[in-house]
């Protein structure tokens, strides 16, 4: 057994955590959220030469053939400096989604241009209540005389209004289709029939609800529920590698805080309320940290159920959630401000557990017979 | 990252598993499953470790010069998960995990030779004597008190919470040699060879869930050999903060809750709902069931990550976080398991709990010791130093916090 990161892993987190502590310090981060763009040009840019936008795929794609550990080992330290760039949207989610597809030339072009840097995707799914479960999924892909055409609604679509490129979730129907057939089609947002109301979220992300009305689609998988529980396994094993990050900048930032912060001529730390906080946020990281190195382990080695995910999901959900609203209240009311990094790690962990199904939602697996 | 045990473990698991599928006897078993406690039911357990002595197991962990099997940790892992699968039950921790490895590290070669080959083979049983009636989490205000006399020690005061003491014939012990300069200083920490010493008194105290477990220990001019003491004189409470290491930290739980997760999802799945229906299907059980799960789980991968050998283990408050972790998790879990019995969670059973008897549970196992086990488990964050202290320990190992 080892659940340590390997050498390669260890320099290339050396080397992107000193680039992200020179050039996506705190203040610098606000800069780009608040700007119009919401992103930064220069740190894609960067992540490119890292090599990020490749790592996940296989190399016959074009990719870097990195493992599932490599992306957990870089979204921890994307989590702990809250990197807002659509590293999940356009590579994890549809950055795999595409490279799942065999023999597909338009599926093939659009990855190169992903993992070139020269364009971004966007990967449509959840629609509200309930998709956490594909099997809910209610927007169709119906093939009629003129190929496929797309109806319905996708909610949340991370990363949607500066997409070059959709890859869509949903239930197949027409000829050849069987009931309940999921499918994954392409779309660009450009075409006839595609809307979308763009907003930012509450963590500083850029996200769309798009609307499709009869929109001519390409079909990329047919019988999808496996492929579809895959992409989402990965963004699951993504997003909790980020909430981890952010819950252990938390401790680190908390404890430091209440070691210096004075009250009543002392350092908040040695009030037995405070001290017993930071204690149970220490027990939380561990947790979650042991849970998030375990199951990368299961998925590397291709032996992670869906339980195992579900698990992973919850409990970063819910003890980040907790570990975040215990270094607000250490921090008094300085925690309270948009100023300081302490609530937008909040806001970023609340958002992890809310999305692809929320800590309740995955509890609930796991307590299922 | 690597996963698994390396592969030439399996046969290893293959011969535990084969061992432990035929060597206990039925009312090993039924021991097993009327645990209700850390402390297993004595007069099977010690017999379980003499059947485990004789295979050379009885202490996975103890060093081979000191007669363990030499295993690595891996190795004592693939054990407890085997071991847990059997429902079986758990050896007595005083002995083989508490003043065993103290006397290997602290004890002089000749206590060493007289004591560590009786307690592997189950011959002596040792209650632990810290706490007194007036210190408990403030142990170092102890005032039970030993006076040197010629070759003696004359023992007068008292000490409470000392498990088994009714079922022990030895006792280590804390007690005051000093009442100058800093408390901690005058503490002197003694093995006593008998607990049946003139002038010494043991009263068992009937605990929440009607058993004598624990017990009060009442000293008036005990004489004892001063050949007992381990350290120097007035030095004992090095020796004690050794072996509250060894207490704490302790062996694999995750086996342990996983054992208890597994108990309680197969009663759910013929216990009521309150709606109807079972309780397995129901959807608040299945959530509530889930985060415990979910937290076993957690636990369970935190020990394997410290066994596989990843940095975590080297924290400084790795005991305390393993300690707090484990016991919160043991009481989580005695929760849900008067959730699933509910109401047949009220009948006192005493007799159906004993081992042996003919007394037929009324409704089934999972509820016989369903409350016994949820009563007992309210200890579990109070001994070994409470929870409160081990957060203190936790918050104290964190960066800047906590200096002053």
């Amino acid at each position: 057994m080892d659940f340590s990161f390997s050498d390669e892993q260890t320099m290339l987190r050396q080397s992107v955590s000193q680039y992200l502590g020179r050039f996506y310090a705190f203040d610098q981060r606000q800069e780009i959220i608040g700007s119009e763009r919401g992103t930064s040009a220069e740190v894609w840019q960067q992540l490119r030469e890292f090599g990020l936008l490749a790592l996940p795929f296989p190399e016959e794609v074009g990719g870097l053939g990195g493992s599932s550990t490599d992306v957990v080992a870089i979204a921890e330290l994307f989590g702990e400096h809250l990197v807002s760039e659509p590293y999940l949207s356009s590579v994890v989610l549809t950055g795999r989604a595409l490279a799942m597809v065999e023999q597909n030339d338009a599926a093939r072009e659009w990855l190169a241009m992903i993992t070139g840097g020269e364009a971004l995707g966007a990967f449509a799914h959840e629609e509200g209540r309930g998709t956490a479960d594909p099997a809910r999924i209610a927007t169709t892909a119906t093939l009629g005389p003129d190929g496929y055409l797309l109806s319905g609604e996708k909610r949340l679509v991370l990363g949607g209004g500066d997409a070059q490129v959709l890859v869509v979730t949903a239930r197949l129907l027409g000829a050849g289709h069987v009931e309940d057939e999921l499918g994954i089609v392409l779309v660009t947002p450009d075409v006839s029939g595609v809307s979308l109301t763009t907003y930012r979220t509450i963590d500083g992300r850029k996200a769309a609800n798009c609307t499709f009305d009869a929109a001519p689609v390409v079909l990329l998988v047919s019988d999808a529920a496996t492929a579809i529980d895959g992409i989402l396994e990965g963004a699951i094993l993504t997003l909790s590698a980020e909430a981890v990050g952010a819950m252990n900048a938390l401790v680190d930032t908390t404890a430091s805080y209440a070691g210096t912060r004075q009250q009543f001529g002392v350092p908040i730390a040695t009030f037995q309320a405070v001290a017993h906080r930071l204690a149970d946020m220490k027990i939380a990281l561990l947790k979650a940290r042991s849970t998030l190195l375990y199951t990368t382990a299961l998925v590397e080695a291709a032996r992670a159920q869906a339980r195992d995910i579900s698990l992973l999901k919850a409990q970063v959900g819910r003890l980040g959630r907790a570990v975040a609203e215990s270094a607000i209240q250490i921090h008094g009311g300085v925690g309270m401000t948009d100023e300081i990094a302490i609530g937008h790690y909040l806001k970023r962990i609340l958002a992890i557990d809310a999305m692809f199904g929320d800590s309740d939602y995955h509890y609930r697996k796991v307590g299922a017979r | 990252m690597h996963i698994d045990f390396a592969p030439e473990l399996d046969a290893f698991r293959q011969e535990v598993a084969a061992f432990l599928d035929t060597a206990p006897t039925a009312a090993i078993r039924e021991a097993g499953r009327k645990t209700t406690s850390a402390f297993a039911p004595f007069d099977e357990v010690m017999e379980w470790q003499r059947i485990l002595h004789r295979q050379g197991w009885a202490a996975p962990a103890w060093p081979v010069e000191f007669g363990g099997p030499g295993w690595s940790v891996e190795q004592r892992f693939i054990f407890a998960e085997e071991y847990c699968a059997r429902d079986l039950p758990p050896l007595l921790p005083n002995c083989l995990q508490m003043v065993g490895p103290l006397l290997m590290e602290l004890g002089t070669a000749e206590q060493q030779a007289k004591y560590l080959p009786r307690i592997l083979a189950a011959e002596d049983y040792w209650t632990q004597g810290y706490s007194e009636p007036n210190s408990g989490s403030d142990l170092a205000s102890l005032t039970c008190s030993a006076i040197a006399d010629g070759d003696d020690y004359v023992i007068n005061g008292s000490k409470i919470w000392t498990t088994l003491a009714h079922r022990s014939n030895r006792m280590f012990m804390l007690v005051r040699t000093s009442t100058e300069g800093k408390k901690q200083r005058g503490i002197t920490f003694l093995l006593l060879d008998r607990t049946d010493y003139p002038g010494m008194t043991i009263r068992p105290i009937v605990g929440l869930d009607g058993l004598p477990e624990q017990c009060e220990v009442f000293f008036d001019d005990v004489r004892v050999p001063q050949s007992g003491r381990v350290g120097e004189e007035n030095d004992g409470w090095t020796v004690a903060k050794a072996l509250l290491k060894h207490e704490r930290g302790g062996s694999a739980q995750g086996p342990f809750l996983r054992r208890r997760v597994r108990l309680i999802r197969d009663a759910s799945t013929s216990a009521s709902a309150p709606n109807g229906g079972v309780l397995a299907d129901d959807s608040v059980f299945q959530r509530d069931l889930g985060e415990v799960e979910a937290d076993v789980a957690s636990y369970e991968y935190f020990e394997k990550l410290a066994i596989s050998g990843h940095p975590v283990a080297d924290d400084p408050a790795f005991p305390s976080v393993k300690k707090t972790m484990g016991t919160e998790l043991t009481q989580k879990l005695s929760v849900l398991m008067t959730r699933v019995a509910g109401l047949e969670s009220l009948p006192l059973q005493q007799e159906a709990l004993t081992v042996g008897s003919s007394h037929p549970a009324l409704s089934d196992e999972h509820d016989l010791i369903a409350m016994p086990f949820y009563l007992n488990s309210r200890a579990t964050t109070i001994y070994a130093g409470t929870n409160e202290v081990q957060r203190d320990l936790i918050a104290r190992s964190l960066p800047f916090a906590g200096r002053s």
